[in-house]
Parts: C-alpha cells; sequence; structure tokens
C-alpha cells in the first residue's frame, strides 16, 4: 500500500483512501483530499516535515503522521 | 421615511478577502462582538445602502461548519440567533475565492443548507484570471440559487451591488439547498432531527435540520455534548443507532464529503473554465525561494531575527519616551496639586500617573509585532513560517503557529499573546498563549541585572564570565519549565483527541497599507480598551494597598525630625552671619548666596551633560577637568566681585546644602517606615514565614507583592524599603551598596548570593505582570486561564526559588 508520505518531491497521484482517526478523516475531506482527486507533492519543509501537496487547485500543507492516512495510487 | 433594519452573517474560508469585504461594507463603524465562551471573536459593523441599515456580523473564516470546539460551533449559533447579544442574521453573504473555487464551495454548500436568503460575493477574480481561470457569475448563480457578485473589496469594485442583490434578497425567503445524499442518509437526518427536537424545551432552543446533519455525521463536539447532557444515554443510543444506520459500513464523513464535492464538480464543470493545468503560478516561482531548504530558512531565520530586535530594542527608546511624556504630562498635573495635600500628590503619581504609564508603555511593542503580523500575514508569509518552524514546535504538542507568538514573548508576553491569534486550533492556542509568560521578557532583565551585579562574582569561567552565565541560565529556566508544561498540558486538560495541522498555504498577495493600519489601531485599541483598565485598576489597588493605613506616629516622628534638623540649619546661617560682621537680612550677603547657587546649579548641569556626552573614559576626564577648572574661575571671580560677603555666603550655603540633604534623607527614612506601616509591609510580615525558607524576609516579601502590577516594580519598592526612595533603578550604585549591606534581624547580611538567586529564580518563573494576565483574560475570554496562570506559575516560582536557595546555601553560596 503506498500512502502519501511515502511519495517524493514532485510524484503526483491519485487518492484511493483516506484512513485515521475520524475527526482527522473529516478534517483532510473537507479539503477537499476525497478518493478519485488528483494531487501532487510539492515540496516539503527544509526538516523533512511536513510536506506541502497541490490538490483542487491550491496548496496544502500536512504532516507526514497525517499523509501516511492517505492511501494514494502513483500516476505516471 | 421608515428605514429598514436587516441582519446578515458574513461567512467564508480563511483567505479569501472576507475581512476586507467586511470594512469596504461598513467602512470604520466596526465593533467586536462578545462571543461568550470562545475565544474567537466576531466583528459587528452597519452597511447602509438606500433607506436600509444593515448589521453584518463578521463570522470567523471557516473551511466547514464540522465543529469540534465551541470556538468552531460559534458560527453555526451565530447563524441562528443563538448567541446573546448578537443579533439574529435575517441572511447571509457568502465569500467565495475565485481562484480556489471548489474547496470555498464546500462551506458554501453547508451554509445554503440552513435556507438563509443569500448572496454571494466573489473575490480574488483577479487572481483567477492571471491564472487563465474564467467563471461564469450567471450559470454559477443559477446553481446556487443565489445571486453572485464579483467584487474588489481594496478597488470598492461590486460593494454597491453587493449592497443592492442583498437589498433585494432579503426580502424574498430563502430556499434551503437540496444535497443529494443517499436517501437512507436523509431519513437518518429526518430522524435525527426529531429526536433532537424532542429534547427543545431541555436544550431552551429548537434544532434546525443542518444540525442534525452534523450530529450524525460528526458524532461528537459541543452540541453533542449539549444534547447527552439532555438527553442522557437514551440520546446517545438513538444517535449511535442512527449513524450506523446512515453509514451502513461505510464512513459517514466520506459520505457527507462525496455528496458535497460531488455537486461542487458538477458546478464547476459548467460554471468555470481554465486554461491553466499545470501552469506555473507566481506563489510557485516566489515559494521555490522562500521555502527553500537553504534561502527559506535563511530568509527566515533573518526575518525572525528582525522581528525580536524591533520589540526587543527598538521598542525600547519609544517606551522611552512614552514613559517620559506620561512623566511631563503628570508633571503638569501634579504641579496644580497643593502642597498640603501628599495624599492626592501621591495617588496622581504613583497611582494614576503610573498606571496610565503602565499601559501605554505596552503600546510600542504591541504595535511592532502587530506591524510585523498584519504584513507578513497579508503577504500570506505567515502561513510559510508555520510550515518551516512545524517539525521543531510538533514534539511539544505545539504547531508551526506556535513559534512567532512564543519568539516574541522573550521581548513581551503581552504582544505575543495577542498574536496568538494566528493559531487556529483552540487547544495549541490556549496552550501557547499559557506558555507565553514563561520566556523570560524584557522586564525580568532589571532584575536580574540588578541581584547579578551586585551579588554573583564576576569570576572567568574558562572564556566565560559567571555573571554573563547566571544572565543566560535565567533565561533558560522559564523555557526548561516551559517545556514540560507543554506536554502535560496538551496531553492532560488541553488534549484535542486529534490537532490536524492542515493549513492551507495561500498565495502571495501584496500587503495593503490600509489594512495592516487597520490591524494596528484594532490592535492598539483593544488592548488599550480592554486589557488597560484592568492593568490601571492594579496600578491604584497596589498604590493604595501602599499608602494605607499611614500611621500618624510615624509622620509626626519624622515632622519634628524635619523641623529640628531646619531650626538647626537657620542657627548656624545666623552664627555664621554674626560672625562674620553682617545682619541676617544683608542684601550683600544675599547677593551673594544667589550667585554661588546660581553658578553651583550650572556647574552641575555642564558636569551631567559632560557624563552623557562623553562615553569614551579619557574624553571624559579630560571634559570634566576642564570644567572644574571654568568652576572654580568662575568662583575667584564671584570672590573678588563680592569681596568680604563671599566666605559667609559659602559658609552659609553649605550648610543650606547640608540640610536640604539631611531634611531628604529623613524624608526617605519616612517612607520606608510608612511603606513598612502599611498594608503592603503587614502583608509583607505576614508572608514571611511562608517566604523564609527562600531566604527572604519580609522587606523582600513585600516588595515582591508590590510588583504583582510589573515585576520590575520591585526595584523601587526595593528602594523605598531601605530608606532611597522610590527612584532608584538597577544601574544604580546606592541601591547595590544598600543591598549588600542590608542585615537581617540577627545581624547576619540579608542577602547572599544564595538569596539572590532564589529571588531571580523566583522572578524568572512567577507571573508578576498584570498586563500579562489581563491580555490572557482578553484573549481567552474567560478569568480561568489568567487565574490559573497565575497560581501554577506562582507555586512554580516559589518551589523553584525554595530548592535555589536551600541548594545554593548548602553548596556555602
Amino acid at each position: 500500500m503506498t500512502t502519501l508520505a511515502d511519495l517524493a518531491v514532485g510524484a503526483s497521484a491519485r487518492v484511493i483512501t483516506v484512513t485515521g482517526q475520524a475527526a482527522l478523516e473529516q478534517r483532510i475531506l473537507e479539503m477537499g483530499v476525497l478518493p478519485g482527486v488528483l494531487l501532487k507533492v510539492v515540496r516539503q519543509a527544509p526538516l523533512g516535515d511536513p510536506i506541502e501537496i497541490k490538490v483542487m487547485g491550491y496548496s496544502l500543507s500536512l504532516r507526514r503522521s497525517e499523509a501516511a492516512c492517505i492511501e494514494v495510487e502513483v500516476q505516471a | 421615511m421608515h428605514a429598514d433594519r436587516h441582519t446578515v452573517a458574513l461567512l467564508g474560508n480563511p483567505n479569501t478577502g472576507k475581512s476586507s469585504l467586511f470594512t469596504a461594507l461598513t467602512g470604520t463603524r466596526q465593533k467586536i462582538a462578545n462571543f461568550p465562551g470562545v475565544t474567537v471573536e466576531a466583528k459587528l459593523g452597519t452597511a447602509k445602502f438606500e433607506n436600509s441599515e444593515i448589521t453584518i456580523i463578521d463570522l470567523p473564516g471557516t473551511y466547514s461548519l464540522a465543529a469540534r470546539s465551541p470556538d468552531e460551533r460559534v458560527a453555526t449559533e451565530a447563524l441562528l440567533g443563538r448567541v446573546p447579544g448578537t443579533p439574529r442574521p435575517d441572511g447571509v453573504i457568502i465569500v467565495l475565492d475565485a481562484s480556489n473555487l471548489e474547496r470555498n464551495l464546500y462551506l458554501a454548500t453547508q451554509v445554503l443548507e440552513f435556507g438563509l436568503p443569500a448572496v454571494i460575493a466573489l473575490t480574488m477574480l483577479d487572481v483567477a484570471q492571471s491564472r487563465g481561470i474564467t467563471i461564469d457569475v450567471e450559470t454559477l448563480g443559477k446553481q446556487l440559487n443565489a445571486t453572485v457578485v464579483p467584487v474588489n473589496s481594496p478597488q470598492g469594485k461590486g460593494i454597491d451591488a453587493l449592497k443592492a442583490a442583498l437589498h433585494r434578497t432579503l426580502h424574498h425567503p430563502g430556499k434551503a439547498l437540496v444535497v443529494p445524499f443517499a436517501d437512507e442518509f436523509n431519513r437518518s437526518v429526518d430522524d435525527l432531527h426529531g429526536a433532537v427536537c424532542d429534547l427543545s424545551v431541555k436544550l431552551g432552543f429548537k434544532p434546525a435540520r443542518p444540525e442534525a446533519l452534523r450530529l450524525l455525521v460528526d458524532g461528537a463536539g459541543p452540541f453533542f455534548d449539549e444534547c447527552e447532557q439532555v438527553g442522557g444515554a437514551a440520546f446517545s443510543g438513538t444517535l449511535q443507532k442512527l449513524r450506523e444506520r446512515a453509514a451502513a459500513g461505510r464512513s459517514l464523513a466520506l459520505m457527507e464529503a462525496q455528496a458535497r464535492y460531488g455537486l461542487i464538480g458538477g458546478w464547476v464543470a459548467q460554471a468555470r473554465t481554465s486554461d491553466d493545468e499545470g501552469k506555473r503560478t507566481r506563489t510557485d516561482k516566489v515559494d521555490a525561494v522562500l521555502t527553500n531548504k537553504v534561502w527559506g530558512t535563511l530568509i527566515f531565520i533573518v526575518l525572525m531575527l528582525l522581528v525580536f530586535q524591533s520589540i526587543y530594542a527598538w521598542a525600547g527608546p519609544l517606551m522611552d519616551g512614552i514613559e517620559a511624556g506620561v512623566g511631563a504630562l503628570g508633571g503638569l498635573l501634579l504641579a496644580l496639586v497643593p502642597n498640603d495635600m501628599p495624599m492626592l500628590h501621591s495617588l496622581l503619581k504613583d497611582g494614576v500617573i503610573g498606571g496610565v504609564g503602565g499601559v501605554l508603555v505596552f503600546l510600542p511593542q504591541i504595535l511592532i509585532l502587530f506591524l510585523f503580523i498584519a504584513i507578513l500575514e497579508d503577504l500570506g508569509y505567515m502561513s510559510r513560517a508555520a510550515f518551516l518552524m512545524d517539525r521543531v514546535m510538533a514534539p511539544l504538542g505545539l504547531n508551526g503557529r506556535s513559534f512567532i507568538p512564543l519568539l516574541s514573548s522573550f521581548a513581551c508576553a503581552i504582544p505575543g499573546i495577542m498574536g496568538t491569534r494566528v493559531i487556529e486550533d483552540r487547544n495549541t492556542r490556549l496552550t501557547t498563549i499559557f506558555l507565553a509568560p514563561f520566556m523570560s521578557c524584557s522586564a525580568r532583565l532589571p532584575v536580574y541585572t540588578l541581584f547579578i551585579a551586585a551579588f554573583v562574582p564576576e569570576h572567568g569561567i574558562g572564556p566565560f564570565n559567571l555573571q554573563g552565565l547566571v544572565l543566560f541560565a535565567m533565561y533558560w529556566v522559564g523555557v526548561l519549565f516551559a517545556i514540560p508544561t507543554a506536554l502535560v498540558l496538551k496531553r492532560g486538560i488541553l488534549k484535542s483527541k486529534i490537532t490536524p495541522f492542515l493549513m492551507e498555504l495561500p498565495s502571495y498577495k501584496m500587503p495593503r497599507p490600509k489594512a495592516v493600519a487597520r490591524v494596528l489601531v484594532e490592535r492598539g485599541g483593544a488592548f488599550i480598551k480592554r486589557a488597560g483598565t484592568i492593568i490601571f485598576a492594579v496600578a491604584i489597588i497596589v498604590w493604595a494597598l501602599a499608602w494605607f493605613p499611614r500611621d500618624g506616629a510615624i509622620l509626626d516622628k519624622h515632622e519634628a525630625a524635619i523641623a529640628a534638623s531646619e531650626g538647626e540649619v537657620a542657627e548656624r546661617v545666623a552664627t555664621i552671619a554674626k560672625d562674620a560682621g553682617f545682619a541676617g537680612d544683608d542684601a550683600a550677603l544675599a547677593a551673594a548666596i544667589t550667585d554661588i547657587q546660581e553658578l553651583t546649579a550650572t556647574h552641575e548641569e555642564a558636569l551631567a551633560a559632560a557624563e552623557k556626552e562623553f562615553v569614551d573614559e579619557t574624553e571624559l576626564e579630560a571634559a570634566l577637568e576642564q570644567r572644574s577648572a571654568a568652576f572654580t574661575a568662575a568662583l575667584l571671580e564671584l570672590k573678588r566681585r563680592h569681596g568680604a560677603a563671599f566666605e559667609p555666603a559659602q559658609a552659609i550655603y553649605t550648610a543650606r546644602t547640608e540640610g536640604d540633604e539631611a531634611v531628604a534623607v529623613i524624608e526617605k527614612q519616612r517612607d520606608g517606615e510608612l511603606l513598612a506601616g502599611s498594608f503592603l509591609g503587614m502583608a509583607g510580615h505576614a508572608i514571611e514565614p511562608a517566604v523564609k525558607p527562600l531566604g527572604w524576609d519580609w522587606r523582600i516579601g513585600m516588595a515582591a507583592i508590590a510588583s504583582f502590577p510589573a515585576r520590575e516594580v520591585i526595584i523601587a519598592s526595593l528602594g523605598t524599603i531601605f530608606n532611597l526612595g522610590g527612584e532608584e533603578d538597577e544601574e544604580s550604585e546606592s541601591l547595590r551598596h544598600v543591598l549588600v549591606d542590608a542585615k537581617d534581624r540577627e545581624g547576619n547580611p540579608l542577602f547572599t548570593l544564595a538569596t539572590a538567586l532564589s529571588i531571580m529564580v523566583f522572578f524568572a518563573l512567577c507571573a508578576q505582570c498584570a498586563a500579562t494576565l489581563a491580555i490572557m483574560r482578553r484573549e481567552t475570554n474567560s478569568w480561568k486561564w489568567p487565574i490559573a496562570s497565575f497560581v501554577y506559575m506562582t507555586s512554580l516560582a516559589y518551589m523553584g526559588a525554595l530548592v535555589t536557595y536551600q541548594v545554593a546555601s548548602a553548596l556555602g553560596a
């Protein structure tokens, strides 16, 4: 299983599922990261965490621990 | 003509230009709405259109109405008119960022379900345009069943059209949006709505259907707590059953998000055309530098140094200016008070003027920090700063947004605490507020300076100096205690189930000077109005405690002493005049005295000016010598001019000067004794048994109590109680000597190195700052936090001072 946390900077992926504690899952979904959506890892912070992704046309920062709740399928 | 009045709620995501729209609509007629029990606030303003007056409630920016904390719940409560003192809205304005339509529409679908008449303000069209995005306003309006008005608030475009649309819409009933949820989901919402409506009487309001939907999906939060409180286990059981039925093994949150984003996807496909796929925006290019591993970090460090330096150092001259200004105005005021009214004089000087100064003196630091925060926030950099620093703060249970407030607190906790508004998560914000006073602020520095200079030897330890090391250690004491405090708070009472750090990184925008200026006026005004009154009141109370009960016996004793001293001087003067063969009222003698007096005064001024002017020691010495020579020459000239009158005149002048000094000493002694006999002094005596193990006597205990308004007050209090008067500062040589020479009742030195360390540790950890507590009360909207902070920090300070003294004296310090 690949999660968003596993992706390298620059990689694009499609969301398969969002798991995690209810409140976290809900927040991730509300921000537009839901199954079927395309996203791209833009960069990571200088200290390696958090990461920045582009989704639904905007930039979202999330921690690696949160990204690990997002299962993705890497796009070529 | 009868004016009609309406109330409208303004809702939208953060970073959508909502605040500037609010200002464009309402102008400067804004006030802060009081929302009890929450730490966020809303603003109320009035928009005028033709003959109608529309009150606009600017609600905190949010991505969703899902509420896990009272702060998030307040938007729903306000929409339904349930916030006491805030009018019930009869319409809504929903702000949509055109460059970020999908995610913005998510909140819109939730708000439109309430069925209030709605108007959509479409912002950021210029940003959208630059990205090749075009939006068909007409189509979007039909889909949302609401008028969509493109606006550009900074340019004032679309504001009148928005008001006109609002005016039209408010006269028609709204129609609730129907989001296509699954049938079973909808039935469960209806059933749950029925169940919560059965609780109406006990709840005190009739819940709306969208609230039932939230309850079904969220399954927790403040509304759930409310219902469970009145509905008990029966209610929880019903909710659980309905949640299971609606979900049928799936995730309710996912069902909601898919239904909403599904609807939104269909809308956007029709209403938006875009030709930018994958194009690098201006923001992407800027971010490539500002969040770059090397450059981004470097720029961040330089910026933070600049912020810190400016609050710490550049605010200094402004603060001195304010103090001098208040002092000068106070002096003018004091001049109006007759000499025979010492109480009024003291109340004005130490209570009123001191209190006003104590409030205003914080303004430079607050304004400077908020100048940076407002610019950086407007620019979009605050989120990047949080992005860069999150990894550092996360182990403490905080997030990247806590960094700047805590850094600023090293200069002053007050702007730091005010700066926590940038933290979205309530518990993270409260934790940051609680930690802010642990950072060693600039008001502690005078306390450290005084005691280190007086009691810490100037040993070299390797390349270091012991005095410097102690100062360094004092700065770390607070941080050292802040870390476990943060961990305990975030794992204990402020534990959120989870605090996601999902943060939007908004597009960069040019900061707008007007918006920045508005933030400064607003923050400064709020501080003076809400915290200022408390700080002022504390200053008056502490003044009263130091003044009353004012023992008449002490006054009489010293008055007699002063009279005796003055009598003695008069006698000496008369003898000198007689011996020299002058009558007591001889004009030539009087003229000679006046000349000597004036010359001496001029000379003293010249010396003081030289001390200020020359920093270099040899230069200073030369200047002083030169001035003394000039003085001697001028004296000789006077001697030649006044002839026989000169010698006795000089002797009389000396006698009078000595007499004045003697009176000043008596007065200072009197002030010391009066303070000892005051309520404060009594309190010092009362707590002496408690502070004895800290190595303190009643005088230090009293000075510690007297410094409740502000830590640095301890220095003036020690000055007074050791009969030096209240004008002493931390650089005062005489205060240092007096402290070193002070004896306890047994005649042993009162202050040892151990005592000094114990006092410094106490002040490093205590919450002796009325202004911090007042601003805490204001920012958390509750007395609970300042009281908790005071009790906790005072206990820590006591324990810390106790351990320090006991260990240090055991080691022979």
